[in-house]
């Protein structure tokens, strides 16, 4: 009896014995479904909690960070953002289009739930191989449900990262990122609940049946029967969401409301809970009050619905009628379902009968904590000198293989997806999908905020702790290659399952290093989510801990992607750290790496790096050498017409150099006689940074060592590459 | 002053209302619901963006809208009105222009920046050729055979797609009626350079004629 309670509402003994001590006696009711709730990893954080605590989270700009719905930050000049990034992997694989889009949706409730008004997107996306059971369809339901409820909602889509991977064949990665604003007259309002007789109020979509049971859907493993799990997948409608976001925005704005929360994962019990528990009050709910899709759903169901595109609010009674008002003038309803009172209890009512009574911290701060084991980062793959790469140790076969990364899926052109994405509504945007981040107009100063995606899963599989830091310093360079002070981060942290110590270890030494990374950045992670389980039948995904940062830049002109004029000198600027056959290795297993990356003058690089750039505009171009290396980024760095003439150097002294990575390197391009390498060389304060004049822009094509290949080529390959993978997407 | 229409959905609209400033006008909020006087506004703009979901059909729930009744008096009252995108759909719908906007021929959403040649006499643009994004589903112009000829005797046809993208008959990206214009493309998303291309500033002065 007792264990099959605990397998339907997966709480394991140790727990269900935690909870009798909580509360004195055996759960009982509805009580089984609140533990299961908020207790799951997806709410409660409790394999992670103990590591997250350390990450590196403050400085001066930092308004709000973990425990609100998103982290805020000050931009200065009355300016705001909040972001925040966050996982929909389980139900992206079960149900592509609504799993993605229901990741979108939530991930802008949590935005606007703060009173920022959604000005971006972004999307960072891991895929199996192309030719992996499902791969077509889960690539095109995922990008169509992005693109269908991004566009519909009408916040643009303005930068994403996707990979292919064998380890994500059976456990693909769907990560939404969005981004607010707030201009000086807007306010920030937080989830913390107060006023003794103010009331709670239920705003947005009718409640379904459908996501009862997700949050703890996404806290196990998948196995055959995961299909079967279809019906724990939410659906949304961003038509609606639209017109919450409007609503919702015009009621903060009108400081008609004292709290505020969307309805995530676990629906109205996460809500209510947290937001009673964050203000040390009390919540009376009556559950038969709650507008239903379904009126015959009963209360564990309510309680547990993720139906999509609702809020929990309360204020004060006398404003009830003019948020009434607002809400009905967008064509939605608000309904009053209960009020606050000061002992800090959530009491839940059915039919005027109390059906629970519970300190909402027995739920919400009681949760159990694990120190999961795991041992200290060793970097197997770590050796003394690289090996040789034989095969590609010949001139002659240099630029056949840079057609092949070009064309690889993993270096080929993601057009195909982005093309799918309004990248404009609203009119702030000025560097697309296209571009290596992701720019934005602040509609009030008129300055640049950029936005890039990180983490390379290649790195990630090479060492857990080095990829960890590169989630942070290579984003980091990418903006600063654009001129942008990088500010903070958000990171969703996707990992198999915790209970194996050789994850959990990779858990550890990545979110070690990432925030690390982070504090010699001075860049704080404000926010984000974690995502466990992410294994199939024992199989488990590359450990991924993807993240998003923002730059600010006083300049809303900046470099550009691409050589601009025949004649236009390129320099490399690299400060050598760590070398590695990087992707290219991968593909050739020889998975290995040496160095090691030093904080401190990698920090201040990227800082010489942005105070350099932020003055210069248009007229010069940059590109941060990545994936590949020096040839597939110099290939990338041409434009339709203008190529390059270059030759071996001190910068590639063999021919296998050429696909060398080494962290980390940047191209920069510039009119002749502008610049000069000692002059660039002359803006680093750092020791060991290397500037060499590496070729210059020539018309039509790329010439190395003599040997030449036209830009129509390449850009064919580029362009063509996704096809050859995908044949069956139209 | 220019009015800007709004409907349960529309999200394009803000753009437009600043589209209007920049060059130095007044626009004004039409609220769907609200009917109007048909000489109030010197021009109306319908904006685009997924008006009620695009549920149905796309503009079709907006075409039965109280402004749409005020917008189409005005519009016989010769009252200038454009409709970019979903606005254009908008105005196919109620029969203000001729044709209909159907899915594009891939079935997908396509957002990229394209050529335009502007063919008929337009306010609307500075240039013969200019350059906006385009950014829709349903993007694709379709009329009979018998029914383009009408079209193109009237010369009607007033933008063109250099390198069509959606299948749209004849390649048409905008066509007008009388003192009505409709567009796909966005011109209040190319106003400055740092937006990737400043055309569509030739665009708003034309309400300025």
């Amino acid at each position: 009896m007792i264990d099959e309670k605990l397998k339907t509402y997966r709480i394991n003994r140790a727990e269900y014995q935690k909870i009798c001590d909580l509360l004195g006696r055996p759960p009982e009711g509805v009580e089984w479904a609140l533990f299961s709730a908020l207790w799951s990893e997806h709410c409660s954080y409790k394999s992670s909690k103990v590591h997250l605590k350390k990450l590196f989270s403050t400085s001066s700009r930092v308004l709000q960070s973990f425990g609100e719905n998103a982290g805020v930050i000050d931009l200065g000049e009355g300016e705001k953002i909040a972001f925040k990034m966050e996982s929909h992997n389980h139900p992206s694989f079960i149900e592509p289009y609504q799993g993605a889009a229901t990741g979108v949706g939530g991930i802008l409730r949590d935005i606007f739930t703060m009173g920022a008004r959604p000005i971006s997107l972004a999307n960072f996306l891991c895929f199996g191989n192309p030719s992996a059971k499902r791969m077509s369809r889960l690539v095109e339901g995922v990008v169509a449900g992005i693109s269908g409820y991004g566009n519909c909602v009408g916040v643009p889509t303005i930068t994403g990262q996707t990979e292919f991977h064998s380890s994500y064949d059976t456990n693909i990665l769907v990560n939404a990122l969005a981004v607010g604003y707030f201009g000086k007259k807007d306010p920030v309002v937080t989830s913390v609940a107060s006023g003794e007789g103010n009331l709670v109020v239920y705003v947005g979509a009718k409640t379904g049946r459908d996501g009862v049971h997700g949050a703890s859907m996404a806290s196990e493993s998948f196995d055959e029967s995961s299909a079967s799990k279809r019906p724990t997948v939410q659906i949304g409608d961003p038509f609606f969401e639209k017109l919450l976001i409007e609503s919702c925005l015009e009621v903060i704005r009108a400081d008609l409301v004292v709290a505020i929360q969307d309805m995530g994962a676990a629906g109205l019990t996460s809500s209510s809970f947290e937001m009673a528990a964050k203000g040390n009050v009390g919540f009376e709910i009556h559950l038969d009050k709650v507008p239903l899709r379904d009126p015959t759903m009963g209360p564990e169901e309510i309680l547990l619905s993720e139906s999509q595109e609702r809020m929990l609010l309360v204020c004060e009674p006398s404003k009830l009628k003019a948020i009434e008002e607002v809400f009905s003038r967008w064509g939605l309803d608000a309904t009053a379902i209960g009020r606050v009172f000061s002992e800090r209890r959530v009491r839940l009512f059915w039919k005027g009968e109390v059906i629970s009574d519970l300190d909402p911290h027995l739920l919400t701060e009681n949760a159990p904590q694990y120190e999961r084991p795991f041992e200290v980062w060793t970097s197997p793959k770590k050796v003394e000198r690289l090996g040789d790469l034989p095969a590609l140790n010949e001139t002659d076969g240099l630029l056949e293989n840079t057609k092949k990364t070009l064309e690889s899926v993993q270096g080929c052109s993601r057009r195909w997806i982005y093309r799918q994405y309004d990248q404009r509504v609203g009119a702030l945007t000025a560097r697309d999908c296209s571009s290596s981040v992701g720019v934005q107009r602040l509609p009030e100063s008129g300055r640049a905020l950029g936005l890039v995606l990180g983490c390379r899963p290649y790195v990630m599989r090479l060492d857990a702790r080095l990829g960890g830091m590169d989630s942070v310093y290579e984003p980091a360079l990418q903006l600063a290659a654009k001129g942008f002070e990088p500010l903070a981060v958000t990171d969703c942290l996707n990992y198999g399952n915790p209970e194996k110590p050789s994850l959990m270890s990779e858990f550890v030494a990545s979110v070690q290093g990432m925030s690390q990374a982070c504090e010699s950045l001075k860049a704080p992670i404000i926010s984000g989510n974690v995502s466990f389980y992410n294994e199939t039948e024992g199989k488990n995904i590359t450990s991924t801990p993807s993240t998003g940062m923002v730059g600010l830049r006083e300049r809303i002109a900046l470099p550009k992607e691409h050589l601009q004029n025949a004649g236009d000198e390129v320099f490399l600027i690299r400060l050598p750290m760590v070398s590695t056959w990087g992707q290219q290795g991968e593909l050739m297993e020889r998975l290995e790496f040496c160095g090691e990356l030093d904080p401190d003058r990698l920090s201040l690089f990227v800082k010489d790096l942005w105070t350099w750039t932020k003055d210069l505009g248009v007229e010069v171009s940059t590109r941060v050498v990545g994936k590949f290396g020096l040839l597939y980024a110099l290939a990338r760095f041409c434009s339709e017409e203008v190529g390059i003439r270059t030759q071996n150097g001190p910068w590639a002294q063999a021919p296998q150099d050429w696909f060398k990575e080494n962290f980390y390197e940047v191209l920069f391009s510039a009119p002749l006689g502008s610049f000069s390498a000692e002059n660039i060389k002359s803006r680093f304060s750092v020791k060991d940074v290397q500037v060499w004049k590496i070729g210059e822009a020539v018309s039509g094509q790329i010439e190395l060592e003599g040997r030449t290949f036209s830009l129509t080529d390449l850009s064919l390959m580029y362009e063509t590459g996704w096809r050859t993978h995908f044949e069956k997407l139209s | 002053m220019i009015g800007v229409l709004r409907f349960l959905g529309t999200n394009c609209d803000r753009d437009l209302y600043q589209a209007v400033e920049a060059v130095g006008l007044k626009p004004q909020w039409i609220w769907y619901q609200d009917t109007f006087d048909p000489k109030a506004y010197e021009a109306l703009l319908i904006p685009g963006g997924f008006s009620y979901g695009d549920y149905l059909r796309s503009g079709a729930l907006a075409a039965k809208a109280p402004a749409m009744k005020s917008l189409t008096e005005a519009a016989r009252a010769g009252v200038p009105v454009v409709g970019v995108c979903n606005g254009f759909q908008i105005l196919c719908e109620v029969g203000l222009l001729p044709g209909v906007l159907l899915k594009n021929q891939n079935g997908k959403f396509i957002d990229e920046w394209v050529d335009l040649e502007v063919v008929a006499a337009s306010p609307y643009t500075g240039k013969k050729k200019v350059r906006y994004p385009i950014a829709h589903g349903d993007g694709r112009y379709f009329v009979t055979e018998e029914d383009l000829k009408k079209i193109q005797d009237k010369d009607q046809v007033w933008l063109r797609y250099f390198d069509n993208p959606n299948g749209s008959t004849f390649d048409i990206a905008g066509v007008k009626q009388d003192g009505v214009y409709g567009l796909m493309p966005h011109p209040e998303r190319a106003l400055s350079e740092w937006m990737g291309g400043a055309d569509g500033a030739g665009f708003f002065e034309g309400f300025l004629k």
